[in-house]
């Protein structure tokens, strides 16, 4: 077997053990914490019985039947494992009788949409600059940088797009002050409809962008000031090659760390998006999460979480596939073990 | 040697600003509540008034005077960081030394599970596990916090384990016949406390922002204020499209701030205790 097909397999079984264990997580909470909220969920909704009988008893009925009550746990488990594979995420309590899949299917493209261009272009900015602040070490370039990441980096997403949102679109008027597109509006591939996507598309991707940056451009200064103090820059340094060829080897050397690192902080970063969703009432996850959990409604809140789990287990996938491709140490077996 | 130290750190222009911003608010926070007596959830006045003389930050859309709740807000939040960081923190050292201690099937395991937790965002398991509770107090929303942002730790704890263990000072410990737990716990952390000291203060800052992100989406203490409490509801009321930016700055400003302070001062401390970064 080829090196990087070892390394690809091992990532794969290693995720797919994170999915169990996730789902494990998903399936034993509601059964597990004090006060059990499943039963508390369930009475409620017996009591309310006698006000529509006929809906709330085929509520009740389809969750007794989807959490399994009254199964021996471990054939709930195997069951609950089995429909997610499957595909079929449960009903929704709010929003019956309609499936989570399907809800959670037409929320989930617009924060992807948003997540993942925004992901990348924080990344690119984020690296340049901060491999260009580290290049300048303690110049003027730098010492007015760094602040900047410093803060930027700890400033929550949503709390900067509040802010933009109040100065842009409040206060100057320039960008529509929240939602996916226009009220009124029909989605439909003509020029006018995606000008107007676009409008409503730029202050949230740019507080995701701008609070994201940060994080990158720190790690990445920090990457190439420990490069160029490495001994194999100072020998290539005395032999007299070109500060180019050197500064090119250094980059190579300190994007392979901030790869990896795009792998793990595609969490952080869709966390804070789902929340920056909510200041922008963009139609995305953000927004059906927050609906789900003031409702309590408990098959939708797992669905949504079992969904973007799986996406991000499956960015991680790619990152690996990249990663595999990139790094020569995997690709000759060096990193085999 | 201690007070060389101190001596020493003092010298450095970051930790310098760092301490000041950080101690100025943390005493905001805790004298604040003491010296300005208002009740920060009972209505006091007409409701949105912008700052004036009665109200130094104005008021929200109950009436609740927005001073009152900062200066409440400044402490809770303050507190769910240090106990979320404090609980991180036991977790990631005991798992992290145990494992690059031990080394074998138990490294192995160890790491295991620990690298799981770290492929599962922390953000949404702290949504998913604080959605099935009922009454959240701040000690429940840390403890949230604690139990999933610990995985950071145990691999950088576990890495300085493995270089830490084959000095001379523990083949000596050994030979003397000390216990693990006793060689773990009296050798080896000590000399890591540089260390462990900047992970406890990025932890904090990680813990107060992630209270307000978990307060945000609707799972943050169920009674009292924090900073997160203050945003939500002033996300929830539509402030910032009604223009009261008197709500939602302030209290993002304090947690910008206050997260701001101690990741600059764990640069400082990582500049100050690793050479490559400080030499010109």
């Amino acid at each position: 077997m080829s090196p990087i097909m070892r390394f690809i397999l091992r990532r794969v079984g290693f995720l797919f053990l994170t999915f169990i264990v996730f789902m494990l997580i998903i399936f034993a909470l509601p059964r597990a914490i004090p006060g059990n909220p499943l039963s508390t969920l369930l009475s409620q909704l017996f009591q309310q019985a006698q006000a529509n009988p006929e809906l709330i008893k085929a509520v009740y009925k389809r969750l007794m039947d989807e959490f399994g009550v009254g199964k021996p746990v471990h054939i709930q488990f195997i069951d609950f494992i089995s429909r997610t594979l499957r595909g079929d995420l449960g009903t929704s309590i709010a929003f019956y009788p309609r499936k989570v899949g399907e809800i959670v299917a037409a929320y989930l493209p617009w924060s992807l949409g948003l997540l993942i261009p925004a992901t990348l272009t924080s990344w690119i900015i984020g690296n340049s600059l901060g491999a260009l602040a580290g290049y300048k070490r303690k110049s003027a370039v730098d010492n007015l940088m760094l602040p900047v990441f410093l803060t930027l980096s700890q400033t929550p997403y949503y709390w900067l797009a509040m802010i933009l949102l109040y100065v842009f679109a409040v206060n100057l008027g320039v960008f529509p002050i929240g939602g996916a597109y226009s009220s009124g509006r029909i989605p439909s591939l003509t020029f006018e409809f995606i000008a107007d996507v676009l409008s409503h598309y730029i202050l949230p991707f740019l507080s995701i962008v701008l609070s994201a940056m940060g994080g990158w451009a720190i790690g990445m200064r920090v990457m190439v000031i420990y490069e160029l103090g490495a001994d194999y820059i100072n020998y290539a340094d005395s032999l007299g090659l070109p500060d180019r060829k050197l500064l090119r080897y250094v980059f190579k050397n300190s994007m392979l760390p901030q790869i990896t690192g795009l792998a793990l902080s595609f969490g952080t970063i869709l966390g804070g998006s789902l929340i920056t969703e909510l200041v922008f009432n963009y139609p995305g996850t953000g927004y059906l999460l927050f609906r789900a959990i003031s409702t309590l409604d408990y098959p939708l809140i797992q669905g949504v979480f079992i969904l973007l789990i799986s996406t991000l287990l499956l960015a991680n996938l790619i990152v690996d596939f990249v990663y595999a491709y990139i790094d020569p140490r995997i690709r000759t077996g060096y990193l085999g073990e | 040697m201690v007070s060389q130290l101190i001596r020493d750190l003092l010298r450095i222009k970051k930790f310098d600003l760092s301490v000041a911003i950080f101690s100025s608010i943390l005493i905001i926070g805790l004298v604040g509540p003491v010296v300005y007596e208002v009740d920060p959830v009972k209505m006091i006045g007409p409701p949105e008034q912008p700052p004036s003389e009665k109200y130094p930050l104005g008021t929200d859309s109950y009436g609740r005077d927005l001073l009152a709740q900062l200066l409440h807000g400044i402490r809770n939040s303050i507190y769910i960081g240090l106990t979320a960081a404090a609980i991180s923190l036991a977790i990631g050292v005991t798992i992290g030394a145990l494992s690059g201690y031990r080394g074998g099937v138990a490294d192995s395991s160890l790491m295991l599970i620990t690298d799981v937790v770290y492929a599962l965002p922390s953000i949404m398991l702290m949504m998913l596990i604080a959605a099935y509770l009922k009454e959240r107090n701040p000690i429940f929303v840390a403890l949230v916090i604690g139990v999933t942002s610990w995985p950071w730790v145990a691999r950088a704890v576990r890495s300085q384990m493995l270089s830490l263990k084959s000095r001379d000072f523990i083949y000596m410990s050994r030979m003397a016949g000390l216990s693990d737990i006793k060689i773990i716990f009296e050798d080896l952390i000590p000399n890591m406390a540089s260390y462990i000291f900047m992970a406890f203060v990025l932890l904090m800052s990680g813990a107060m922002i992630a209270e307000a992100g978990l307060s945000m989406i609707g799972l943050g203490v169920t009674r009292g204020v924090s900073l997160g409490i203050i945003l939500y509801w002033a996300q929830l009321l539509e402030s910032v499209r009604r223009g009261i930016w008197w709500w939602f700055i302030p209290p993002g400003a304090c947690l910008v701030a206050l997260a701001t302070s101690l990741l600059l001062l764990s640069t400082a401390l990582d500049e100050y205790f690793s050479p490559r970064l400080r030499g010109g």
